[in-house]
């Protein structure tokens, strides 16, 4: 029996550039304790098809025509029918919702159980403490917390995936026909998220209620649903069993987006390239760390560590790592946009804290970034073309601009009089952040330090520019320092890998040893709880997931660096 | 994937104009330039009607009649009576004060003075919040804690008391002389606010790139950071003329401030002080309030519009 029935809803938001048909006549059914996931690029109508079950659309969306039958209700079924006071009482206790960001949606000032206190005296009135303790007692044991010892914390005391671990507790209390998750693991890591989703799934299949995930991750999804309901600008455009649509798919849009997820050990997206050109050869190395380290107040970021780079020959190096692992501030030490605690940071054999102007200029115009943000990255005042000429003309480099802009911004797959002249907002993310790369390419740096380049970037655009960073070392000869948390990535495009784990380096050599046939306790973690595309690589149940936190714990600070072999050009050493 | 025309196309779907009522439409078109907006269209109208009578007002009428015994004291406006029953004459439309001053020429001259204080205040202290906001913003530790110090305790301190005693002891002032006095009281919020948008922008993507370009931090400054606060700097420098009128008027209405040139606030003053309420001469007072009254709906009217222009989510279908 389907609990909620969505019949060819229409939903439109008026603008001030005319009326946006967010949703355009989707049509689907939700069954008692089944796993429906919803799954699209931003703007593709996934949150706001869910939402309008809740009646909880975004101002100033409506649903301009079309039925929502919650089957569960008396009499009319239609949600779309209810008042204000009904559709209070169908919130939480038929329909319950997990929000993407827990951080947010919690009371920062009244403790968990309170919470959740809140929540059944709101629907089923005023009770017995006695029985309200039962009753978040019982939903937190559900969950895997302990009542006694996280009821009495305050939301700040709790870490990310506890926080999201007692939103599932709340979005579970009252029993609903139906929780919406909406992306509720996108601000946790690999190994938390595993965790929660298990989580998630065990309280769905506890109380038999139908779940809603919303997602843009096909790895997660082949992990955790049972359908997949596939959208594209508001158009339901595939829809049907997981194992279908994955191995399946007779949409070519739901095929680019299994294929944009790659896989460790699966086929390349990048094409093989002849020799790369050479880059200079010099007798110091183009870029060493002699024991750098960062500490932040009390809390170290960086462990002493020292590598040395060689120019000659240009390749990526991968550093991976959970937020928090001391990553980013390996990239802002390097750039020199952060002075470090202890040791030197040296380019070309000068530390380039120690630069005067002029020196410094030209280090600059060696070393090149792309960041994680592509909306941050441009000045909203100016037009994208400021980004790429203010540097051109500021290092001084010969030559014409507009040709130079033009010709680098076809080198990375835009069309320049698409894109020139416009402005950032005009663009999209995934054309920014080409525009970036196309940026880096201009100023032909020595070394490029690309920090999480992709990870803000829609799936299906992820795969086209690692393959525009990849060209900078394979066509242009420049070195590469790819900082990341996606293994599978950086197994694809780099030639040597370093795990990053709390300021340590606890593996580090070629991919293909250290991410296909980890040794390091954390590397084996990290890849076990990588969401496959692939239903026959099961991720576990939560009594794993419970079993690798806990192991995590016992690693503890100061892990042991695990070298798994080394390529020339390139000497990395923990202190 | 690769082809470039296809990326460029947006995620979301296309929006539609169909459906739309002509009202609709008609204002739709208005939002495709947001500088057309209704209520900054007639803030700034009405401002320039001030500078206007100020301006026309020398033209086309007398200024001379500003002085003692220029004309019949205690005349009511055209068509009105006074109490002892004189009917206003077209020599002196507006009426005239006990001293025998033409009150037209009086507001002609007054309320494009009480503006020029304003303007001129705000402006300094304007100039003095940028200047403080983005060196204590972007240098950071030391400078910084004393400049946010010194912005918050002056904040506490009633302008208002600090410049009676003053000005008082000053004696009779001139006008820029009173609006560099009311400068050092508004030049503490615009620092605030200056220096807590330099501080978030200071992390910014579009910052780190210009850094990363070897841009020098007075390019970084002026070139990078200024141009996204144009919309602050505005809405700040407009609430700072208002403040600084008030300011000014209440000086004025005290009795303080410039003795000998006429102010709109100086002319409620020697109302009140002539006892024109009770002796029943509205237009005495009764005139330059409302003209006051039109320069602050015209500030607010300009501060919502340009609200309105710098954040499109206030913009109404």
């Amino acid at each position: 029996m389907s609990i909620l029935d969505i019949k060819n809803i229409h939903i439109d938001f008026p603008t001030s550039k005319g009326v946006v048909h967010a949703v355009t006549d989707v049509t689907l059914s939700v069954e008692k304790g089944r796993r429906i996931g919803f799954i699209g690029e931003s703007g593709s109508g996934k949150t706001t098809t869910a939402l309008a079950a809740m009646r909880m659309l975004a101002n100033p969306g409506f649903v301009a025509s079309g039925e929502v039958h919650l089957n569960s209700l008396d009499g009319d079924t239609n949600v779309l029918h209810l008042d204000e006071e009904g559709m209070r009482r169908v919130r939480l206790r038929k329909i319950s919702y997990i929000p993407q960001g827990a951080m947010n949606s919690l009371n920062p000032v009244m403790r968990v159980e309170a919470q959740i206190w809140d929540a059944v005296v709101a629907h089923e009135g005023a009770m017995e403490q006695a029985a309200l303790q039962a009753r978040s007692d019982a939903a937190l044991n559900g969950v895997g917390l302990d009542p006694r010892v996280v009821g009495r914390l305050y939301p700040h005391e709790l870490s990310g995936g506890m926080k999201q671990r007692v939103c599932i507790a709340i979005g579970t209390c009252l029993t609903p026909d139906l929780i919406i998750a909406d992306e509720p693991t996108s601000a946790l890591d690999v190994i938390t998220q595993r965790h929660v989703m298990q989580t998630l799934r065990e309280m769905q299949a506890k109380i038999g209620a139908g779940l809603i995930l919303i997602g843009h991750d096909m790895g997660l999804m082949a992990q955790s649903v049972d359908d997949i309901a596939v959208l594209k600008k508001g158009v339901l455009v595939e829809f049907g069993p997981v194992r279908k649509i994955i191995e399946d798919a007779t949409h070519p849009y739901t095929r680019e987006l299994i294929s944009s997820v790659p896989l460790v050990g699966g086929e390349s997206f990048l094409q093989a390239q002849a020799a790369p050109p050479k880059g200079e050869a010099l007798d110091v190395p183009l870029l060493e760390l002699d024991g750098v380290s960062k500490v932040y107040g009390s809390v170290t970021a960086l462990h002493p560590m020292s590598f040395a780079l060689d120019g000659e020959e240009p390749k990526i190096i991968s550093i991976v790592g959970q937020s928090g692992s001391g990553k980013s501030t390996m990239g802002s030490l390097m750039l020199g946009f952060n002075d470090p605690t202890g040791g030197q940071v040296r380019f070309k054999g000068d530390d380039i804290n120690a630069m005067n102007a002029a020196e410094r200029l030209e280090f600059r115009k060696q070393v090149q970034a792309v960041f994680q943000d592509p909306y941050a990255c441009f000045n909203p005042f100016y037009r994208v073309n400021h980004a790429l000429k203010f540097p051109f003309e500021n290092f001084g480099m010969q030559g014409d601009v507009d040709a130079a802009m033009r010709e680098a911004c076809e080198a990375v797959g835009l069309d320049p009089g698409l894109v020139l002249g416009r402005y950032p907002h005009q663009l999209s993310g995934g054309q920014r952040q080409r525009l970036i790369v196309a940026r880096a390419l201009m100023l032909s740096p020595k070394l490029l330090i690309a920090d999480e380049p992709v990870s803000m970037v829609d799936a299906s655009l992820r795969a086209t520019i690692l393959a525009n960073i990849h060209d900078l070392k394979d066509k242009h000869g420049i070195s590469i320092i790819y900082i990341t948390h996606d293994l599978a990535t950086a197994y694809h495009v780099s030639d040597y890998v370093m795990v990053l784990y709390h300021g340590h380096v606890v593996e580090a050599g070629p991919p293909t040893e250290v991410i296909g046939d980890p040794q390091h306790a954390y590397t084996r973690l990290l890849i076990d709880s990588i969401p496959w595309p692939d239903l026959d690589r099961d991720w576990g149940d939560a009594g794993d997931a419970r079993a690798a936190l806990d192991k995590l714990a016992e690693i503890g600070g100061t892990p042991e660096t695990v070298y798994r072999g080394d390529i020339p050009g390139f000497t990395l050493r923990q202190g | 994937m690769s082809d470039p025309t296809n990326a460029a196309a947006p995620e979301t779907a296309a929006p539609d104009m169909a459906g739309l009522t002509k009202r609709q439409l008609k204002r739709m078109k208005r939002f495709d330039n947001p500088w057309n907006n209704p209520k900054l269209i007639w803030g700034v109208s009405l401002l320039l009607g001030i500078v206007a009578l100020g301006i026309f007002g020398r033209l086309f009428w007398d200024t001379d009649l500003v002085f003692t015994g220029a004309v019949m004291p205690s005349q009511a406006p055209v068509g009105f009576e006074n109490l002892r029953g004189q009917v206003g004459l077209a020599s002196s439309p507006l009426g005239t004060d006990v001293a025998g001053k033409d009150l037209l020429a009086l507001l002609i001259v007054g309320a494009p003075n009480s503006l020029y204080v304003g303007v001129l205040a705000s402006l300094i202290g304007m100039s003095l919040g940028i200047f403080l906001g983005f060196t204590a913003g972007y240098t950071g530790g030391r400078v910084d804690d004393v400049i946010r110090v010194s912005s918050d305790v002056m904040i506490t301190i009633p302008p208002l008391l600090i410049l009676v005693v003053v000005q008082a002891s000053f004696g009779d002032i001139t006008l820029t002389m009173m609006a560099v006095l009311i400068a050092a009281f508004v030049w503490q919020s615009p620092t605030r606010l200056i220096r807590a948008q330099v501080l978030s922008m200071r992390e910014s993507g579009y910052v780190q790139m210009a850094r990363l370009s070897g841009a020098s931090d007075r390019h970084i400054m002026f070139r990078e950071m200024l141009p996204n606060l144009v919309p602050y700097l505005f809405g700040s420098f407009i609430a700072n003329v208002t403040t600084a009128i008030v300011t000014a008027v209440g000086l004025e209405v005290l009795g303080l401030g410039p003795q000998r040139v006429p102010t709109l606030g100086r002319v409620i003053y020697d109302a009140i002080d002539s006892a024109a309420l009770t002796r029943d001469m509205w237009w005495w007072w009764g005139f330059p309030t409302v003209l006051l009254m039109v320069m602050f709906i015209g500030l607010l009217l300009i501060n919502l519009g340009l609200d309105e222009v710098s954040n499109p989510r206030l913009r109404r279908l």
